[in-house]
């Protein structure tokens, strides 16, 4: 009944709207609200319905007497159902299009995540050297960590690099060796901490579980982080001690001369 | 993925039926964004296996032998590409939670503390 009245008197007031054609506030508010309601609703006159739903948009729980209730709350559960680990991907790939510039990529990176990128490795062979005892604690993003040579650290996405990139991380909070340490205030300059991303992969999927009892809400969520994998190669800004490695020629030539003795 | 500079993915195989409606993705997949995909990725080898009566998937074989699959069902070819690019990014290793987030075999440089230690 309220809406027989609302129609004939939005009737009224659209045709004098026609004829007059001054902007009305409410005919600002786009269409496609009507889309869902047009179904709904068999008296109105298609050409007329735009305007209506811009008024009636306040009356919308009158309107709901009229029809079934169900078709609004299945699109609700449909929408809630719907989650897998594509839309992860999706959501991730929306969000990113951005386009950035080359300077845009470099002030974020050295920003946020204090990173610099190198070039790509190619045939490096010595890059992977064995382990050196030197340590430093970086910091990358909100997240810090005590790192030598040969770790392996998974940080949050790191965005503008490719795996086999490499890295240097240059937010250096602490050096060290066995015999020395140099604490930065808060970084240390000159310092640099090279490293080379190994992967971005996903962590394992973590079911977020909401329930209020008695209350009949219950929502079931998953997620995957995006993590990246970086391999530390070097550290740099700090005097190394020497390596020992000169234990077995010594030997050798020590033990010829004792057979010798013992023979003769 | 790349362990020490060594890709870590082999072999990807790219399964897709021809007749399947839920192929059509992959499909045109297959002629826009594979031919890039396998310039971009020349240590990879990428192989397309026709499955008829079957929805389509990609496949991942790694170095440590293990196998990911993906089901690429009804998916657009800018999505394919994605899961066709994570494959590539990761290593082989199975997917569970992290321990920690910093694996090191030596973990200390000057000497774990004892309560012991006097400085």
């Amino acid at each position: 009944m309220a809406n027989r009245r609302c129609l004939q008197l939005l009737t009224r007031r659209v045709s004098a709207l026609f004829s007059a054609n001054p902007p009305f506030h409410t005919l600002s508010t786009p269409p496609p609200p009507l889309s869902t309601h047009q179904p709904l609703i068999s008296n109105s006159p298609l050409v007329f319905t735009p305007h209506w739903s811009a008024h009636t948009r306040h009356f919308s729980s009158d309107r709901n007497d009229d029809v079934n209730e169900d078709s609004q709350d299945d699109d609700d559960d449909d929408d809630e159902i719907g989650y897998s680990s594509d839309d992860g991907s999706l959501s991730k790939g929306g969000g990113s299009k951005r386009e950035y510039t080359a300077e845009e990529m470099e002030a974020e990176a050295a920003g946020i995540g204090y990173k610099v990128v190198g070039p790509l490795e190619k045939t490096d062979d010595g890059v992977f050297k064995p382990y050196e005892p030197v340590f430093a604690v970086i910091q990358i993003g909100s997240h810090q960590f005590k790192v030598s040579n040969g770790d392996s650290i998974f940080t949050e996405r790191l965005k503008f690099c490719e795996v086999n990139d490499k890295l240097i991380l240059n937010k250096v909070l602490l050096v060290g060796t066995s015999s020395q340490t140099m604490i930065g205030r808060p970084i240390v300059p000159d310092a640099a901490v090279h490293a080379v991303v190994e992967e971005h992969a996903l962590d394992a999927k973590v079911l977020i579980f909401k329930k209020k009892r008695r209350k009949n809400y219950r929502r079931t969520k998953g997620h995957r982080q995006e993590l990246t994998k970086l391999r530390i190669i070097d550290i740099q800004g700090i005097q190394k001690p020497e390596p020992v490695v000169t234990e077995k020629p010594s030997k050798a030539p020590g033990k010829k001369p004792e057979k010798v003795a013992v023979a003769a | 993925m790349a362990l020490r500079g060594v890709w870590q993915l082999k072999k990807m195989v790219v399964s897709y039926s021809d007749w399947g409606g839920s192929s059509r993705g992959i499909r045109s997949f297959m002629e826009s964004y594979l031919p890039a995909f396998k310039e971009k990725n020349p240590q990879l080898e990428v192989v397309t296996e026709h499955i008829r009566g079957q929805h389509p998937h990609l496949k991942g074989l790694y170095n440590n032998q293990n196998e990911r699959v993906v089901c690429v069902k009804n998916m657009d070819p800018e999505e394919i590409l994605q899961c066709a690019t994570r494959l590539r990014n990761s290593l082989g290793r199975k997917v569970v939670k992290l321990r920690t987030r910093h694996v090191t075999k030596h973990p200390s440089v000057q000497g774990t503390w004892t309560t012991d230690i006097k400085f």
